[in-house]
């Protein structure tokens, strides 16, 4: 399993999750900011758990989002 | 001289420096909320549900505000733009400093004044004219001389390019603080190394760092004689600017979202002074001297005039940091104000602090307030010559303190080095 994590508040909505892990981001037109789909929000962490074959991608999108919000992990 | 009044706007990332840009004498300030304003980074950013209390503090003090939504704009921005732009309108802010064509388009639809920012790095007369449908106050890029500024605010008065609001067009220009090496925020080299867009305001600033050339062929490095050669020196206008005035700008912005309270209220201060002085003649060489040693005293790269006496090339800085002379070093934070006896309790919370000290509070109500202790009551002991951690402390104060305020001591920052 691997559970993505994303620090909503401190998103600038620059869209690159988007880009690289386009299955399981949208950006949401009414704030600006990313929604990680399927997430539910602890205390302004949202986190979802997903199966192997997205860690690749979303890897990527961790690494690549500029504010550093963005966590995956791996059980 | 033109005898034209010129309009001081300082930068307030945060309440207190909002506090501070008005006791140092800011004619008016901006600032940016959420994610779509070039701080996007900044832990300390404004929310949109503060605009309210921003106008109304500027209000009281006579203080226009202009809130800066001047990031490039991608399609699922559009609504929070607009939620913004409406709020504006409602909370009474003065304007907004825009560098997309929607939000200028959007806002001047609504009614809401417009300024147009850096980003759209205005050079010529025909592009002032272009934006005169839209705008009333426009800021030219920061590459033109003084001289080509000059030439465009006669312009503007001979062929009476007015905007919006039928008056003639305002230009304003950056008068102090850090530069870009690249075109005013267009630059691309935080993205590249760091997925980080500065057109998106997420800048990491790595222009600021040391380089190393290599020749390919060989693979020899060769490390730049201590220059940092893309991190420009500060921008610095204050020991010409009689000729900035001259020039015909009516606006003078000081650049620094990102700085403190103390660095706002010190350089807008010095500002102040020297505007009032060019009015009113009494403009000289010492008292230049007075405001260079002053602003060294803050945050600063080291100084240089920018392009606007026609230099071609950028001065660099030889140096990693801040070159100021001064620092302020965290003891602790204020624990109570006796309103009817003006004296201040503090709490000592790390470091010492001795009779003779400088120190400095700051405040989301307070601003700035700097003093330099006479004598202090420690703990229940009375009269005592030093505070130490633990210790709460009480000194004479005129200006209200809050609990919570952040309390300094202010050093050389020699003194801070060893
Ligand atoms: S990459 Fe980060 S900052 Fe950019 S939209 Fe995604 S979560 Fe937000």
């Amino acid at each position: 399993m691997v559970t993505i994590i994303q620090q909503r508040n401190k998103c600038i909505g620059c869209n690159y999750c988007v880009e690289l892990a386009p299955e399981r981001w949208r950006m949401s037109k009414k704030d600006g900011k990313s929604v990680l789909l399927g997430a539910v929000d602890k205390k302004g962490f949202w986190n979802v758990k997903v199966n192997e074959d997205e860690l690749e991608a979303n890897k990527r999108a961790a690494e690549a989002c500029p504010v550093n919000i963005i966590q995956v992990r791996e059980h | 001289m033109r005898d034209s009044k010129i309009e001081l706007m300082s930068p307030a990332g945060n309440f207190e420096a909002l506090m501070a840009a008005i006791q140092g004498g800011a004619d008016s300030v901006y600032f940016g909320v959420e994610q779509l304003n070039m701080r996007a980074r900044a832990t300390m950013n404004f929310t949109i549900d503060d605009l309210e209390e921003i106008a109304r503090i500027c209000g009281e003090q006579d203080v226009r505000t202009y809130l800066t939504l001047n990031t490039i704009i991608y399609d699922h921005d559009l609504s929070l733009m607009k939620v913004i732009v409406d709020r504006v309108k409602e909370a009474g802010i003065t304007a907004i400093i825009a560098a997309d064509q929607a939000v200028i388009s959007y806002a001047f639809t609504k009614g809401v004044e417009v300024h147009i920012s850096t980003q759209s790095n205005i050079t010529n007369i025909e592009t002032v004219r272009f934006f005169s449908h839209f705008a009333d106050v426009m800021v030219l890029s920061r590459e033109l001389s003084l001289l080509q500024v000059k030439k465009i605010t006669d312009a503007i008065e001979r062929e009476q390019i007015k905007g919006p609001s039928g008056n003639l067009i305002e230009i304003e220009l950056f008068g102090h603080g850090a530069l870009c090496v690249a075109v005013s925020g267009k630059c691309y080299m935080s993205l590249h190394t760091h997925n980080a867009s500065a057109n998106r305001g997420a800048c990491i600033q790595n222009c600021r760092r040391q380089y190393k050339v290599i020749d390919i062929e060989e693979g020899y490095e060769l490390e730049i004689d201590n220059e940092f050669i893309m991190s420009p020196k500060d921008l610095c206008t204050i020991d010409f600017l009689d000729q900035v005035i001259d020039s015909g700008v009516k606006v003078l912005k000081i650049e620094g979202r990102g700085k403190g309270a103390d660095y706002v209220k010190t350089v807008t201060q010095c500002y102040r002074e020297a505007i009032d002085s060019c009015l009113d003649k009494t403009y000289s060489k010492e008292k230049v001297a007075n405001w260079m040693e002053r602003l060294t005293e803050v945050y600063n790269r080291g100084f240089w005039s920018g392009y606007y006496l026609g230099q071609k090339l950028g001065e660099w800085t030889s140096q990693p940091g801040s070159v100021a002379t001064k620092k302020k070093v965290f003891l602790g934070r204020g624990s109570h104000y006796y309103s009817k006896l003006g004296v201040a309790e503090f709490t000592m919370e790390t470091q010492k602090l001795k009779a003779g000290d400088h120190i400095l509070i700051t405040g989301p109500t307070t601003g700035v307030v700097e003093t330099v202790i006479e004598e202090m009551h420690v703990n229940d002991d009375g009269k005592k010559e030093v505070a130490v951690k633990g210790d709460k402390f009480t000194i004479k104060l005129d200006t209200q303190i809050r609990p919570s305020d952040k309390l300094y001591k202010i050093v050389d920052s020699e003194a801070v080095a060893q």
